[in-house]
């Protein structure tokens, strides 16, 4: 089996859910459980299993979508008009601010622009020391043609639902890229999935 | 999740169920006894609910004392803090809801406060907030908004409450709470893989 053919990034089928083991993700969750209240922002679309396994902790979690509005920042580079857009997508800003910020694959989807903004706009919204995890195509070339679903499970492991089997290249963003779209963040962990994905953990 | 949500339905199923048979009890005065007998067993929870018919367009306040299927279009709050509002397939509010339960099937923009709980299902639009001690969302249905999942959660200012643990290792890092993870390492750098 080769990468791209592994459950979570590859071109699968749409519609059947593979199991990810994220071993970032669960920390995550186990340090949540131990944790106080705290503030979850899912870039992504709302899932049912996102709900559901959030509702066991003291949280408010804010859900963006923000994939509908992503044609809408392929085109522009300008940091300002961008900031705009993407402003528009997220979630009013509120006095109590993010901890947590859910990005999945979304940032595979992004220009570098596109990238740097919408992670500085968050970084707007979050906490010092918010943290951001993000699975991102490293040593897979291809990748599907749109995100995936992403759903977490009672265990703490993800469900990657492809939601077409269409393929398009993988920026395969390098983690210098990445440090240079996030200039406010920090990378804290990483690790290599066997999918070809790579697992990201952040801090502002 | 869904066998919860299944057994909730059942639940309130049968809890609109006994509304209505209490409803539909005739009355000493009743002068059309036959109603009783006429209505068919309530199936669902917006079941003999007062209707606001697909045609009908409110622009103000809905305030009552009894449930409500919104088939058509309303715009301003609703305030039905003891019953049911379901928000059929074809309706269309702009409004913030305050009821005991909220159902959702069309689309809402406005805030849902439901003192019971609040289910989005597979046809629903909702841009939003929703506050709620259970909240359900069905597979399908779109949502952008908020959720509060917390019970206790600070009304309006932004101090987020103090971990309820005295152990919780927040702060370590700045003012979230969530813990740092175990130094700042990166493995990716040398090379460490996931386990299978």
């Amino acid at each position: 089996m080769t990468s791209s053919e592994d459950g979570a990034h590859g071109p699968g089928k749409a519609g059947r859910p593979q199991p990810l083991n994220a071993p970032l993700f669960r920390s995550l969750m186990e340090r949540m459980q131990e944790g106080g209240r705290s503030v979850v922002l899912d870039l992504g679309p709302a899932q049912p299993r996102t709900i559901s396994l959030l509702s066991h902790f003291r949280c408010r979690l804010d859900i963006a979508d923000v994939e509908d509005g992503l044609p809408g920042l392929q085109e522009d580079t300008e940091p300002d008009i961008l900031g705009e857009k993407i402003e528009a997508l997220l979630p009013a800003k509120r006095e109590e601010p993010t901890d947590l910020v859910l990005c999945w694959d979304l940032l595979n989807y992004l220009t570098r622009p596109a990238l740097k903004a919408l992670m500085n706009c968050i970084a707007e919204r979050g906490h010092p020391g918010m943290l951001a995890h993000a699975l991102v195509a490293y040593s897979t070339t291809r990748m599907p043609a749109a995100p995936n679903r992403y759903a977490p499970t009672e265990d703490f492991g993800l469900l990657v639902t492809p939601v077409t089997a269409e393929q398009r290249e993988a920026p395969r963003y390098t983690p210098e890229d990445l440090n240079q779209c996030l200039p406010r963040y920090r990378r804290e962990r990483a690790m290599l999935l066997r999918n070809g994905m790579q697992e990201f953990l952040f801090r502002l | 999740m869904f066998e919860l949500n299944k057994k909730r339905m059942t639940e309130n199923d049968q809890r609109e169920a006994s509304r209505d048979e209490a409803r539909s009890e005739p009355t000493p005065a009743a002068s059309r006894p036959t109603t009783a007998t006429a209505r068919p067993a309530a199936k669902s929870a917006s079941a003999g609910a007062a209707v606001i018919g697909a045609s009908i367009q409110i622009d103000g306040d809905v305030r009552g004392e009894e449930d409500l299927l919104i088939k058509g279009e309303v715009n301003g709050t609703i305030h039905l803090p003891n019953n049911t509002v379901t928000v059929g397939s074809e309706g269309t509010i702009r409004a913030d809801v305050h009821a005991h339960t909220v159902l959702v099937e069309g689309v809402v923009e406005g805030n849902l406060f439901g003192s019971e709980r609040v289910c989005v299902r597979s046809s629903a639009r909702v841009g939003g907030n929703i506050t709620s001690p259970r909240v359900s969302l069905d597979d399908g249905a779109r949502f952008k908004g908020s959720i509060e999942m917390d019970d206790e959660a600070p009304a309006s200012k932004s101090a987020a409450k103090p971990a309820s643990k005295s152990t919780s290792p927040s702060k370590a890092n700045g003012d979230s709470p969530l813990p740092s993870t175990n130094g700042a390492s990166d493995p990716s750098a040398k090379g460490e893989a996931a386990r299978p």
